[in-house]
């Protein structure tokens, strides 16, 4: 398998694994900050502010796979 | 067939216009799109001066010195829009002007036809019964596709160029074809791959299309001069100073005779600042809150209006560039770093970064605090920068890539304009700016709150989330 065929193979997996835990980590923070608000809903705006936070730290490793991906893609 | 219906005209054919020659700029040549556009302006012009003309000749009100000044300005008016006229067409493309200029009219003759169509008897007995109206709408419907068909067929035989060439270069493996422009501009449908003009940013970026910009298309029509070529090197400064001209711009025009009940811009804009104003020190609380809005606010708005610069045609959003994101990550971690100083002093702030040792444990992992805490600083920008930077061209690709889709499927369908498949996700991309600017400003504010002094306020869930932050 040389370079091109590893680097087309990889960057999409690549992006698809990180997609994966992204996910499943954004599932959780959306759940846990639903139930919070289900049990307080006065607190939604706050609970909401951090949700936000949280789920662009999330959002943020496929992400960088995504960018890893353009900037590796020249080389295909 | 009053004034209001001139009105109306006037409003139909102004939307129609600029519809097609958007498709006209897009799909075919940009000089054609603005030689229709200003065919259909000289028309509307042309028009409204017959109307002001007639009515100051002919309207109740006629003879009295208001009807003879209006009269005046109408034949006045006349002679330049006559030397506009004949300057546009020296210039610009005649036929684009002519079909420009019958478009107007074209309007009129429809909606008369359809104003006496729809009184007349035949039209009441045919929409009376639900079910004869949608069979007649069906009927109508397939016989404009088949027409729609012919025509296709028609203009891919004379002129195959145009589409064949569009569809050659939506597919991904060709080369960047920018030889098969029939005209001496660079013809960028949405489809066109960054060819022999884009592809310095698109190689430093990692290659790939991008929808055409008007700075692109400038530089691509004046290939080889030097101000082109320095207008399209630095394209992403050009179009980020001209949205900070225009947001200040919009701040001086709201601010400059402030009125105690506002109104129109000054209202808008004190709604946006005020809700800034709160969100903001929401999070850095009562005592510090106000002191950073004007950054943060400003940062807010700067980096929302980039973003979604980028959905107008032919802007092009300069934070999908990783030069703006450093630009913009950078600032706020000197900013941060400044404020650390000016409020804690420096031995204060390396007694932040030790991570404030008071007892002996403290002191124990301090030497280990030290380097997590300075890694934790410089990997604030980086991760600032690229999340920005990969949400906004990531969008930007996602719509790119459903809009050469949309393209793609011109040789399978039988209207002569591509499917914009790309405007369903429009909504994603406006969702998308709004939360990444907030996402930006909101981790900046709570960069600030880490540096500022520690007190005991109501923050801890914020705070909580910040060192994740890290």
């Amino acid at each position: 398998m040389d370079l091109h065929a590893a680097l087309s193979l990889g960057l999409p997996l690549g992006i698809g694994i990180a997609a994966i835990g992204s996910g499943i980590g954004l599932g959780l923070i959306g759940q846990g900050a639903m139930q919070a608000i289900g049990r307080q809903p006065e607190a939604t705006a706050k609970i909401q502010l951090a949700m936000i936070i949280i789920a662009a730290l999330a959002e943020a490793l496929t992400i960088y796979a995504f960018v890893t991906m353009f900037l590796l893609r020249g080389k295909i | 067939m009053g004034l209001e219906f001139l009105a109306r005209v006037r409003k139909t054919s102004t939307w129609l216009g600029g519809v097609v020659a958007l498709m006209a700029a897009t799909y075919v040549a940009p000089l054609l799109g603005l030689a229709f556009a200003l065919g259909t302006l000289w028309s509307l012009a042309n028009l409204q001066l017959l109307e002001q003309l007639v009515v100051s000749l002919s309207g109740p009100e006629s003879k009295t010195p208001e009807s003879r000044r209006k009269l005046g300005f109408a034949v006045g008016g006349m002679l330049p829009l006559f030397a506009a006229g004949a300057v546009l067409l020296v210039t610009l493309s005649p036929m684009a002007l002519l079909l420009g200029f019958l478009l107007p009219l074209a309007v009129i003759v429809l909606k008369a036809v359809a104003q006496v169509l729809l009184s007349s008897r035949a039209w009441a007995t045919l929409v009376h019964h639900r079910f004869r109206a949608a069979l007649a709408a069906l009927a109508l419907a397939g016989v404009t596709w088949l027409a729609l068909g012919a025509l296709t067929d028609a203009t891919a035989e004379n002129v195959p160029a145009t589409q064949h060439g569009a569809s050659a270069s939506a597919s991904p493996g060709e080369p960047p074809a920018a030889g098969h422009a029939p005209s001496a501009e660079p013809a960028p449908g949405e489809h066109t791959p960054a060819g022999e003009h884009g592809t310095s940013e698109a190689e430093g970026e990692g290659g790939g299309e991008a929808f055409p910009n008007i700075i692109g298309m400038i530089a691509g029509a004046n290939h080889g001069k030097p101000w082109a070529d320095f207008l399209h090197h630095y394209e992403i400064l050009v179009f980020s100073l001209f949205i900070a001209l225009l947001l200040g711009l919009v701040a001086f025009l709201a601010s400059r005779r402030p009125q105690l009940v506002p109104n129109g811009l000054q209202n808008l804009v004190e709604t946006v600042v005020e809700g800034l104003s709160d969100f903001i020190t929401s999070i850095l609380g009562p005592k510090h809150g106000p002191r950073f809005v004007p950054f943060l606010g400003t940062l807010f708005l700067y980096i929302l209006a980039m973003n979604l610069f980028g959905l107008l045609p032919f802007m092009h959003s300069p934070t999908a560039s990783l030069n703006v994101t450093v630009a913009l990550a950078l600032t706020v971690f000197v900013y941060v770093q400044f404020i650390g100083f000016k409020e804690l002093g420096p031995l204060g702030w390396l007694d932040h970064m030790l991570g404030s040792p008071r007892d002996l444990t403290g002191w124990l992992i301090a030497p280990l605090m030290l380097p997590i805490h300075l890694l934790g600083e410089l990997a604030k920008p980086i991760s600032l920068s690229c999340r920005l930077f990969g949400n906004i061209f990531g969008e930007d690709m996602l719509l790119v890539a459903f809009a050469s889709l949309g393209v793609a499927m011109l040789p399978f369908q039988q209207v002569p304009f591509g499917i914009p498949m790309h405007v369903l996700f429009y909504p994603l991309a406006l969702l998308g700016s709004a939360l990444q600017a907030m996402v930006f400003t909101v981790l900046s504010s709570i960069y600030i709150l880490l540096m500022l002094p520690h007190e005991h306020h109501d923050g801890h869930g914020h705070e909580a989330g910040a060192q994740h932050a890290h």
